[in-house]
């Protein structure tokens, strides 16, 4: 039987277009790498997860998020 | 017909805020802007950089927003790559984002 699926956590923050600066929300659809979490697995509409893909590649070429986490500089 | 853009600068750390301040003012003057338009400056400060550009492991970021003729890009676009205290550039149209309310509640300090 398929399990509910989660609601999309951008959704209820009431974000409606998500902000490619705003790290501190980008990080929490993150895994610990800093590689994107699949929305089957963070549950985020197929609206916002196509805006935080978009969102973390741009952060990351500004510097704000690090392309591999934890990578031996 | 103007469209708007948000620009991210990221400056060499050891640049001081005048030299920031006036690299900003020659690129702007590169933006014709209409007559009252204002181009918002928002100045994020030193920061450290999630992985080193260039050797740099800080950058100095301002975020700007502006309404321009797409036209005048190319030549700003331009200086940008031509100054050398500016290690990094991001130039993407305004989609008016916003960020999310931080419950305050929950992480109590701002760790900025």
């Amino acid at each position: 039987m398929a399990r509910p699926s989660k609601t999309c956590a951008i959704c209820e923050s009431g974000v409606r277009i998500i902000d490619f600066k705003d790290e501190r929300l980008l990080t929490r659809f993150l895994t610990e790498r800093g590689k994107i979490l699949p929305a089957r697995l963070s549950g985020t509409c197929a609206r916002h997860q196509r805006q935080l893909s978009t969102a973390v590649k741009r952060s990351r070429q500004v510097a704000l998020l690090p392309y591999i986490k934890g990578f031996g500089g | 017909m103007t469209r708007s853009y948000e620009a991210v600068y990221i400056f060499d750390s050891v640049l001081e805020e005048a030299a920031v301040t006036e690299k900003l003012d020659r690129f702007h003057a590169l933006l014709p802007q209409a007559e009252g338009a204002e181009i918002a400056l928002d100045h994020w400060g030193k920061r450290t950089l999630a992985y080193p550009i260039a050797t740099k492991e800080t950058g100095y970021y301002v975020i700007a927003k502006f309404d321009v003729e797409p036209t005048a890009l190319p030549e700003y676009e331009r200086a940008l790559k031509l100054d050398d205290g500016l290690i990094r550039h991001l130039i993407v149209i305004n989609e008016g984002a916003q960020m999310a309310p931080t419950a305050s509640a929950k992480d109590g300090e701002d760790d900025e």
